[in-house]
């Protein structure tokens, strides 16, 4: 700790960077002729340089931004689901002051009975205009976009897999995945048929030993 | 699309019911966004939950969003706030900081250095060691020094952020700088550095 209380946020603000303008050049001739700063200045700047090297190692890889869409939009639709269901419930209990004691099983009751009567003729409970789902519906469908392109870069991730390392047993674990991902798509047909590329490599390969 | 449209225009689009807007705002800071809640919490699945929930938050408050600040710094604003909830939390649930395998708060960073330097600091123990450092730090002064020192928020910027004033946001640096100083000197006091 610097003896030179005087001037102890100056070293700070220096080493850090964010001394203003206006007080560097009168600080650095200050530093000429003051020991305890010139050394808290070295000091500070020893502990800046080392948190920057730790925190520089803490990177975040490319695989784990790659759901963050997808997942804020998944988010958001089950929010929006949330949303709906405790309208419903409010909606009912706006309406539960005449059964008293009973409200909450006659509001269960109704609700099941609604859930009931909309399973059977096939067709959602609507009991307000404003219950449209908008929201929800953009959010699932760039929840479709997004696992589509999820699709698309496990692909490319086993492509290259197969052409850089040559690893055919890690290449059919990814198509594989992708193809279980791709479930419902037409990229399910995409997956077979590079699998089918790839088993008829591997068969040339073995043929050739 | 276009990236010289900046990020205040990109929100009055999404006002305006362009959605693929947010996707581009997304775009832009899911990584920033997920680099600074991974220093602050420093375990991947909360980093990656929390980023979401920043985005989830903003999707839903930008409708009536006005420019008084940058959109950046709105953002970071959410990202802090959820940072600083998450680890009042973690500070006040001790079964969560065991399960998170992490050396338990109340560690001496300085104290381990001396005991048995050579043998402690290796290099990815030394790594460790600073950002349990950095972890001991207050909620606000870690976030005031992450705000300023790894996402290159100016302190004016960082005060509108943490929403304090300017000479409350120094306060926090210097003294979340010597802290750092204190409990890091024995590195390089060993002649570790």
């Amino acid at each position: 700790m610097p003896k030179c209380k005087k001037s102890e946020g100056q070293a700070i603000d220096y080493a850090y960077k964010v001394l203003p303008p206006a007080e560097e050049v009168p600080f650095k001739e200050h530093l000429k002729n003051c020991q305890d700063c010139t050394e808290a200045v070295e000091s500070y700047t020893a502990a800046l340089e080392l948190t920057d090297q730790a925190q520089a190692e803490l990177v975040v890889p490319e695989y784990a931004l790659r759901n963050i869409e997808m997942n804020v939009y998944k988010r958001l639709a089950a929010s929006q689901e949330q949303t709906w269901f405790s309208r419903l419930g409010t909606y009912f209990t706006s309406v539960g002051s005449p059964f008293g004691r009973y409200k909450t099983a006659a509001v269960s009751s109704v609700a099941i009975a609604l859930i009931v009567a909309a399973v059977l003729i096939g067709k959602p409970p609507q009991p307000e205009q404003t219950f449209q789902l908008t929201e929800m519906q953009s959010a699932e469908a760039r929840i479709e976009e997004y696992r589509e392109q999820g699709i698309q870069w496990n692909l490319e991730e086993a492509l290259i897999t197969h052409h850089l390392r040559n690893d055919a047993w890690e290449t059919e674990s990814q198509l594989n995945r992708m193809k279980e991902q791709a479930q419902g798509t037409s990229w399910t047909k995409v997956a077979d048929k590079h699998l089918q590329n790839l088993q008829s490599g591997t068969l040339n390969k073995t043929q050739q030993n | 699309m276009d990236k010289l449209i900046d990020d205040e225009m990109l929100v009055a689009q999404f006002q305006a019911g362009r959605q693929n807007a947010f996707d581009e705002l997304m775009k832009r800071y899911k990584s920033k966004i997920f680099s600074y809640l991974l220093r602050s919490v420093r375990n991947y699945e909360d980093a990656e939950d929390i980023t979401i929930e920043v985005f989830f938050k903003a999707y839903r408050a930008l409708e009536n969003w006005q420019p008084k600040a940058k959109f950046s710094t709105w953002l970071y604003k959410i990202a802090s706030n959820l940072a600083i909830d998450y680890h009042r939390a973690k500070a006040r649930n001790p079964v969560y900081a065991l399960d998170d395998a992490e050396i338990p708060e109340t560690h001496l960073v300085a104290t381990d250095i001396h005991s048995d330097p050579v043998k402690q600091l290796e290099e990815k123990e030394r790594g460790l060691i600073i950002r349990e450092a950095v972890d001991q730090l207050s909620p606000k002064q870690k976030a005031v020094f992450m705000l300023t020192r790894y996402e290159g928020l100016q302190l004016k910027e960082v005060a509108e952020t943490l929403d304090m004033a300017e000479g409350t946001v120094k306060v926090h640096l210097h003294r979340a700088v010597k802290r750092l100083q204190t409990l890091l000197r024995p590195l390089w006091e060993n002649n570790d550095i």
